[in-house]
């Protein structure tokens, strides 16, 4: 029974370990977090991860020759993951305002509006017939912490109030509870508003007035200024050469939604 | 993104539901004896510790646990995490948590044998350790496999747990695909394929059970 149970562990010991040498090839790896719930910005597409922000870290890795990984993180855990050094940055539509102090940032690359989702037909038409009704958002965003009245907009705060706010895990799903009459507003990104339009086509519609505007940057750990320099220079010749450009059209971004010179 | 795609991604992540599974189960099950026993020791020391450890992972969350267990080495100690393979945080905090689930069931079967039988075995010459181990033991596994059954089919669902940790296993990717396309097919279909994986362990759990009735 002893030897039994040592063998078993032995073996359980073995199978796990070896997983974790693969990547020793001597190149520097960039491992990105993000939330694949997110499109189009980091999703899963095949058997791989694609999205405009992956597109963009993914070329950055082949242009300075380090190891590219896709880790598709718990939002909620983001800041242990970063701060242990389980993954190397956050670049995920990634919104600067609201967590200034807490991140090495790079410059912002997008400007990014936060706009409501309804459905088609809905009696909503403006920000004002949001009053007494349900309106989703996703846990832990800047638009969530204005809503709710613990940033610092007061116009967005005082909205906030009219309305009873529910906070979801992921758009995905506070998408599905609007399609299912759950709630009757999300509040999202631009990006993912269109592409969940674009999903769905006529199924949804976009109040044309925004609740507020956003910038995406990517997130380092406090200090790391080196790897974000790195980075942030690899990301700045991209956008110099058209490159960055290619890949925002591809996931249907914007030219004017570009920022970064 | 065609249908078999989905299917292929989605067994891609059941193979990694299974690790989870199988890896705990060849952990907590043994250890969860050794916790079993350490519980009902003579020595009031080592008892009052196992109670301890029951009580404190029985009374929170495993979601906790696995945070805990993955990020502690770094927090507590300012180890680096790059070599720490996140499955192997997983099934560390999967089986620490099963394994006090388990030493209860298996100390509730240890104590529901009689206490004429320890004395018969004595009678007979036995020493204490060949009783539990010859008489006690055998009788225990019957007794316990049903509520075993129950935990081994809990844990086939818990393993969705580990993405707490980002490590990528079923219903994460089922997720994943939802989002990335707009569909609750995902989501149906890692239904189907849990519902599946139990069927399988409660139907072996059912054999063994019947291959342990060899008095009735």
């Amino acid at each position: 029974m002893k030897k039994l149970v040592l063998m078993m562990a032995a073996c359980v010991a073995a199978c796990l370990f070896t997983g974790c040498d693969k990547a020793d090839d001597g190149k520097m790896k960039l491992v990105v977090g993000f939330d694949a719930d997110f499109p189009p910005y980091g999703f899963k597409s095949g058997s791989e991860y694609k999205g405009f922000d992956l597109d963009l870290a993914r070329e950055v890795c082949v242009r300075r020759g380090w190891t590219f990984v896709a880790n598709p993180i718990n939002w909620d855990a983001k800041d242990m993951e970063l701060n242990s050094g389980s993954i190397s940055c956050i670049w995920n539509g990634f919104t600067m305002q609201g967590r200034e102090a807490g991140y090495t940032w790079s410059e912002p690359y997008v400007d990014n509006s936060q706009v409501v989702l309804v459905k088609t037909g809905s009696p909503i038409k403006t920000l004002k017939d949001l009053a007494g009704k349900k309106v989703g958002v996703q846990t832990d965003t800047p638009v969530q912490k204005e809503l709710a009245g613990k940033g610092d907009k007061k116009a967005v705060a005082a909205l906030g109030k009219t309305f009873t706010l529910i906070v979801m895990p992921n758009y995905n799903q506070a998408v599905m509870d609007l399609d299912s009459g759950a709630v009757d507003a999300v509040a999202l990104d631009i990006g993912v508003a269109k592409r969940k339009m674009a999903d769905k086509p006529g199924k949804f519609e976009m109040l044309k007035e925004i609740v507020m505007t956003e910038t995406y940057g990517i997130g380092f750990k406090k200090g790391n200024t080196q790897l974000r320099d790195e980075v942030q220079a690899t990301l700045k010749e991209m956008v110099k050469d058209g490159t960055m450009a290619k890949i925002a059209a591809a996931y249907g971004i914007e030219g004017n939604a570009l920022i970064l010179k | 993104m065609t249908f078999t795609g989905m299917l292929l991604d989605l067994l891609s992540g059941l193979v990694v539901s299974i690790e989870i599974f199988v890896f705990t189960l060849m952990l907590a099950l043994p250890f969860g004896l050794v916790v079993a026993l350490g519980r009902m020791s003579r020595n009031p020391l080592v008892s009052a510790g196992f109670r301890l450890y029951i009580s404190v992972v029985r009374g929170t969350p495993l979601m906790l646990q696995i945070l805990f267990v993955y990020f502690a080495p770094y927090y507590l100690f300012g180890c680096s995490l790059a070599r720490y393979p996140r499955l192997l945080a997983t099934v560390l905090a999967f089986s620490l948590n099963y394994a006090a689930y388990f030493a209860e069931i298996y100390r509730g079967g240890i104590q529901s044998i009689e206490a004429g039988q320890w004395e018969a075995a004595k009678a007979l010459g036995f020493s204490a350790g060949q009783t539990f181990r010859l008489v006690v033991l055998p009788q225990t596994i019957k007794r316990v496999i049903p509520a075993i059954g129950n935990e081994v089919i809990t844990l086939v669902k818990d393993t969705s747990l580990a993405f707490t940790i980002a490590v990528t296993e079923m219903f994460t990717l089922a997720k994943q695909l939802s989002s990335a396309n707009t569909t609750m097919m995902p989501l149906v279909a890692a239904g189907v394929f849990y519902y599946v994986f139990n069927y399988i362990v409660a139907f072996a759990m059912e054999r063994l059970e019947r291959r342990f009735a060899y008095y009735r």
